[in-house]
């Protein structure tokens, strides 16, 4: 899956997850961008993004993301 | 005066793990029901009313879903995993009716812990006379 295949497919979890269709999401996109971003919206979104792609993060990992644009790369070192 | 209230159980991220159990054993009584008439707004007579109920082909009067739920409420902020659960979701399917008076238990079990958010997911089933009455999920996140 190329990088652009991958942020489709992250634009329809963000959209259903924060049921906000207008998110757009970029490298740079981080909690703060997003109102609906809360500690139980996150936590949907993880397991939404791992269910996606078939991985499974630690704690660590998770917690040590600062945007969206780690989250992929996180995701592309999992995948590999 | 100054009133005890029961304490939740505590568990952690660690202590959960998949197939850990916990049960809450419990009846409904006609001032429950009475009681959750008046804060649902629910006076359905097939809740509220024995004759009515029988005509309808129950036993008599059936305990709303709501009052289930509440003993799922019970079982996930007092006994798994306590204190610290706080529900994400539930899912009941209801099977069989449950009455006024008779016993019943609500069983969870763990179905899985996830490690990079701590959420997890529990089978629900709750029985009366050794037969199903519902059952469902739950996702619940612990708080830590």
């Amino acid at each position: 899956m190329n990088n652009n295949d991958l942020y489709v497919e992250l634009s329809a979890i963000f959209h259903d997850v924060f049921d906000d269709e207008s998110i757009v999401v970029t490298p740079q996109l981080t909690a703060d961008d997003v109102d609906e971003w809360d500690s139980l919206s996150h936590i949907r979104l993880v397991l939404a993004i791992e269910r996606k792609f078939g991985l499974q993060f630690s704690a660590a990992e998770v917690s040590r993301l600062k945007n969206v644009g780690e989250f992929v790369a996180l995701i592309r070192s999992k995948a590999a | 005066m100054t009133t005890t209230l029961p304490q939740a159980r505590v568990l952690v991220p660690a202590d959960l793990a998949p197939g850990l159990q916990a049960c809450v054993e419990f009846h409904v009584t006609a001032q429950q029901m009475q009681q959750f008439a008046e804060l649902s707004g629910d006076f359905n007579p097939l809740h509220t009313d024995d004759a009515f109920a029988r005509g309808k082909g129950f036993e008599g009067a059936v305990v709303y879903g709501g009052l289930l739920i509440a003993k799922v409420s019970q079982l996930i902020g007092m006994r798994l995993p306590g204190r610290d659960g706080v529900w994400a979701s539930v899912q009941l399917d209801f099977r069989r009716p449950l009455y006024v008076g008779q016993a019943a238990e609500v069983e969870g079990v763990v179905a899985s812990v996830s490690a990079s958010t701590g959420m997890v997911d529990l089978k629900l089933t709750l029985r009366a006379a050794g037969k199903v009455l519902a059952k469902g999920t739950a996702e619940v996140v612990v708080a830590r």
